[in-house]
């Protein structure tokens, strides 16, 4: 058996496994809780397209979670739309922004390019918490927009139990992995690798990095804004603080960089790892010890920083690769510790 | 090479299973036990509300130590109230994930909460999903009980009769001390309670026939309001109506009293004014202030004074009016458990729709009775104005209205005096 | 007309502070090179520790200073050495490395909530001091005499902090080392301890920051995070490094803070100033008094 093989076989087992999970799991519970972690992991792919494969630090992406909720929420809510259709208008507003973003920001070095984020992040916010109403659109301010729980039916995107929510959100993730997988392996993914390494090099190769970065960019708004509305049509109630905060946008970052921004697994490790840490330690301390559990990833944070910078989809890689080869023998197959993994 | 296998190993193994012990279902529900009525409360512990959540926790403590000392629930065999507490760091979206967490996973009988109106909202909607009762103390938004939903109880009055109440007392003053009130001006906190009182007091100005000289919302977290206060003070009006978290409050009350803004009377909403460290950091500078509460420490009823100075002794801090609310919640719940004499949602449910709640040590509220309408709405919650004055025993709050609730002796001090 | 004199002095008092409030994250983020976003928590520490030592001896809040800068320097200087070290010598290569970013961060969540855990929620304020509530009045005008004290503070602040920089021994070692850090430590500068010593001077001068700000305002454990994101503005605004830029920068955010309300609601102030940001990023990035560094 070869190494691509067994791969695809263990991949093939953790498909159905999560895939055939609801038929097994009954807790709504903790449906709620898995869906809000593949929630997670499709944010923090997302986002690696620009964080990860374009080198950047992008620190206002919840701007374009919010773009996507309030653009599906408005239009169902007033226009009976639905919010499917809502789903693409807000991720084509996303794209629109996003790249409007890019634009000038692109042009900018490491910290300047994360500041200017954080600012058209908290901008956008602001601007949409001031805003009670634009033109004939109600948009209610830091009051927000509730969404009824009627209309039960696929077409309104509205379902009774959890299991829709939770198969919706895990096609989202594995469309997003898959495309983050293609893309690594097109010609835009190695612009995007030149660029984000040696700019002035690529360049003199003819690499047109600036329009690479912004087709990442594009994409990647896209598929964010996308997750708004399944979040809005999830919890059923939006609001500026909610969907559009900066903290959202620092979580989002840090789970990719945690788990290995750049590749196709690191973010989704980083989410495996650090939810259940912040929603556990919230359960079981937010009564007693209220934000211990932010001290407890705060310090997960440092420390992952400290000794495992390029995040922990490197050595947990390896030992996968070792766990293989102790079981099935070595295969001949070198480690492999580049960015694509 | 071998070691650094092993430690990874470890790791993995050992996350994986945390996370699927996580993730494996329960074996059986466990419902709570004849002993114990389990009780989900759901309040701001982190965040910018953490002062008033640990308040609304020692509140329900109180409570609760005193319902189950004298002997729990006695027609569920002496039941003991078990209390779990989620903090919902005033994030509606935590609301919603603890409430499904303690309905599903904790199997509560019965959910308190929110504090925010924003986090109740939303929760309200899950409770009423799985049709666990949902006791609301303390938030005001008034849509919370506009849902069409059975399982909603709120204590609190809503906050169109805050606003409505704070219009009153304004015509009430005017008249009983003969003073001309026109010019009014708002100046608000930019959230969802600021905008929605902000929102019905500008109806309330139009059909009063006051003018309104200034309309300002600002951001809670500002580090600096002199610009806003300079606002006020240009606009010279004659009462300025304020609805405040308690950072910004004290900012405010400070920042006026630097600038020497001269107004006739300034009309709190409670909320930033009434939390303890209110006092304790305006001072001098908060006397004479008119706050709209649900109770104060001097209202007239039995027990009200002892329970404060339990409260008081216990936690060192007075009682607030939304502490009050989250006590008296404990008592109804008691109550409707009583007379409904088992743990099966719909019963407790039911129990709750017909509480006429008009004694016991719970209803040391202003108020006489608690009744809910369809709605859930309490249909007596009251309101009271204090006025903060210091009487020669340092600054304290006195009910100054409704007149029959006023404390004896005491002669409310309207308009200010130039100070 | 007397309304704008007025609002644009407490524009420029109020400004002033904060940037002084900036000028530790300007010296940090020209000489490191990294965004240091515990910044705010720093100063929320030099708050905390300033109120404790008024509180408990009765001192004017100005002499808090004695106690508060070296403290404040001493836990910088340790923070750096400590947390942030590592990072730079485990990523020799790297110009900017953004891990250091996030670990700053985790630096502001433990802080802050270590503060939230140990000293509750409440707001502190202190009461009696003899410097609260004062006003100086001008004809019309009203100043506030602890805003006064902030602006001379800061003033002095930021010619100290310039005239170490630029005549001390250690000062050119610390502006050598952030135009070019190869270069330096060629020139025998001992690349590390420059960064300690910068970091605990601008901790420091958080912590005169802090002190200015006990008079008139609260202190909570999230205090500081109010003024971390208006920090990075300034900075922006003012330039990377340079220290006048950052009193400057802050002066104009006071001065629109102060004079835009008057016009609009203070709400939309805010957007405003996120607005000015951007413009100046995007036109003049390097900020209005900074040099073109080759990042």
């Amino acid at each position: 058996m070869t190494r691509q093989n067994i791969n695809r076989f263990a991949l093939i087992i953790v498909g159905v496994v999560v895939f055939g999970l609801p038929l097994v799991l009954r807790s709504p519970t903790y449906l709620h809780i898995l869906i809000l972690l593949y929630f997670y992991a499709y944010l923090t792919s997302s986002w690696n397209l620009v964080g990860g494969f374009a080198g950047v630090l992008p620190l206002g992406h919840s701007a374009f979670i919010g773009i996507g909720a309030y653009a599906s929420t408005i239009l169902s809510l007033q226009y009976g739309i639905s919010p499917w259709i809502g789903m693409i208008v807000g991720g084509i507003l996303a794209t629109i922004v996003g790249i409007l973003i890019g634009f000038p920001t692109f042009k900018m070095r490491g910290a300047y390019f994360a500041l200017a984020t954080i600012a058209f992040g908290e901008g956008i916010r602001v601007m949409v918490e001031n805003i009670d109403n634009l033109g004939p659109l109600k948009i209610n301010g830091p009051r927000g927009l509730q969404i009824p729980p009627t209309n039960i039916g696929f077409g309104n995107y509205m379902f009774a139990g959890k299991e829709p929510y939770y198969y919706i959100i895990l096609v989202m993730l594995v469309g997003v992995l898959a495309l983050t997988y293609f893309i690594s392996r097109s010609k835009l993914g190695y612009y995007l690798n030149a660029g984000g390494e040696e700019p002035e090099a690529a360049m003199s190769l003819g690499v047109n990095v600036a329009q690479a970065k912004l087709i990442a960019m594009a994409i990647s708004s896209f598929l964010t804004a996308l997750a708004g509305t399944f979040y809005a049509q999830f919890t059923l109630y939006i609001h500026p603080k909610s969907v559009m905060s900066l903290d959202l946008s620092f979580e989002i970052a840090f789970i990719a960089l945690i788990g290995g921004r750049g590749s196709i697994a690191g973010p989704v490790l980083g989410a495996l790892l650090l939810r259940p840490v912040s929603d556990f330690s919230r359960i079981y301390f937010g009564a007693t010890l209220p934000g211990l559990h932010l001290i407890i990833f705060g310090t997960v944070l440092i420390l992952v920083m400290i000794f495992q910078p390029r995040g922990l989809q490197e050595p947990l890689t390896r030992a996968y690769n070792r766990l293989l080869d102790k079981i099935f023998g070595g295969t001949g197959q070198k480690e492999i510790t580049h960015e694509y993994s | 090479m071998n070691a650094d296998f092993r430690f990874w190993g470890k790791m993995i193994a050992i996350f994986a299973i945390i996370t699927f012990l996580a993730v494996v279902p329960q074996s059986s529900s466990v419902w709570a036990t004849d002993n114990v009525v389990k009780v989900g409360n759901i309040i701001p512990l982190s965040g910018p509300s953490a002062s008033v959540g640990e308040q609304g926790k020692n509140a329900r403590e109180m409570a609760v130590e005193e319902i189950n000392a004298a002997g729990g629930i006695k027609s569920l065999g002496g039941a003991k109230l078990e209390m779990v507490y989620a903090d919902s760091e005033s994030k509606p979206e935590k609301g919603v994930a603890e409430a499904e967490r303690f309905i599903n996973t904790e199997k509560v009988n019965v959910l308190t909460g929110c504090w925010n109106s924003a986090v109740s909202y939303p929760t309200s909607a899950v409770a009423e999903r799985y049709g666990i009762p949902f006791i609301v103390p303390v938030s005001v938004a008034d849509k919370i009980t506009e849902q069409g939903f059975k399982n909603v109880f709120r204590i609190a009055a809503k906050d169109s009769w805050w606003t409505r109440d704070q219009f009153a007392f304004l015509k009430d003053m005017g008249k009983e001390f003969n003073t001309k009130v026109e010019k009014l001006a708002f100046v608000y906190e930019n959230g969802d309670w600021g905008k929605g009182f902000a929102g019905q007091w500008k109806v309330l100005a139009e059909k009063g026939g006051y003018q309104v000289v200034l309309d300002e919302p600002y951001p809670s977290t500002s580090t600096d309001l002199s610009p806003v206060v300079q606002k006020i003070k240009r606009a010279r009006p004659d009462v300025l109506m304020l609805v405040s978290n308690a950072a910004d409050a004290i900012l405010l009350t400070n920042t006026l009293a630097e600038y020497k803004v001269k107004l006739k009377a300034i009309i709190a909403s409670g909320g930033g004014h009434a939390d303890p460290s209110f006092l304790k950091a305006a001072g001098k500078n908060g006397q004479y202030i008119f706050d709209i509460v649900e109770w104060e420490t001097d209202v007239n009823k039995p027990g009200a004074k002892e329970a404060n100075a339990k409260y008081n002794a216990k936690y060192g801090s007075n009682l607030t009016g939304e502490a009050v609310d989250a006590y008296l919640a404990m008592y109804v719940l008691k109550d409707a458990l009583e007379r409904a004499g088992s743990l099966d949602p719909a019963k407790i449910r039911q129990a709750l729709a017909t509480t006429n709640l008009t004694g016991g040590p719970g209803m040391i509220v202003g108020y006489d009775a608690v009744e809910f309408d369809k709605t859930g709405q309490n249909k007596h919650a009251a309101l009271v104005m204090v006025q903060i004055n210091d009487l020669g025993k340092g600054l304290e709050r006195i009910t100054v209205w409704p007149k029959s609730a006023r404390r004896a002796g005491y002669t409310p001090i309207f308009p200010m005096p130039k100070k | 007309m007397i309304y704008i004199l007025e609002d644009a002095i407490n524009g420029v008092l109020m400004g002033s502070i904060y940037g002084l409030t900036a000028l530790g994250l300007t010296l940090i983020f020209g000489v490191l090179k990294v965004i240091n976003f515990a910044h705010g928590s720093l100063l929320m520490v030099g708050m905390y520790a300033a109120y404790w030592s008024i509180i408990l001896t009765g001192m004017h809040p100005y002499v808090a200073l004695i106690i508060v800068a070296p403290l404040m320097y001493l836990f910088g200087y340790y923070l750096q050495d400590i947390v942030i070290k590592p990072i730079f010598k485990a990523q020799k290569d790297v110009r900017e490395p953004i891990t250091v970013i996030i670990v700053t961060t985790g630096v502001w969540y433990i802080l802050d909530n270590l503060t939230l855990l140990i000293f509750g929620p409440a707001y502190r304020n202190i009461q009696d001091n003899p410097l609260k509530g004062k006003m100086l009045e001008i004809g019309e005008m009203f100043i506030s005499v602890p805003k006064l004290w902030g602006f001379v503070t800061a003033v002095i602040t930021a010619a100290a902090v310039y005239w170490f920089l630029q005549k001390t021994r250690m000062g050119r070692a610390i502006r050598a080392t952030s135009l070019d850090r190869e270069a330096a430590s060629l020139m025998g500068i001992n690349q590390f301890k420059v960064y300690n010593v910068a970091f605990g001077i601008g901790t420091a001068t958080a912590g005169i920051a802090a002190v200015t700000l006990v008079p008139f305002n609260n202190i909570f454990p999230s205090v500081g995070v109010l003024f971390d994101i208006k920090g990075f503005i300034i900075v922006v605004l003012g330039g990377l490094g340079s220290i006048g830029g950052a009193i400057l920068g802050g002066i104009i955010i006071g001065l629109i803070e102060s004079i835009a309300p008057q016009f609009m609601t203070a709400t939309w102030t805010e957007a405003i100033v996120y607005g000015l940001f951007l413009v100046v990023l995007f036109v003049k990035p390097s900020g209005l008094f900074g040099v073109k560094y080759d990042w």
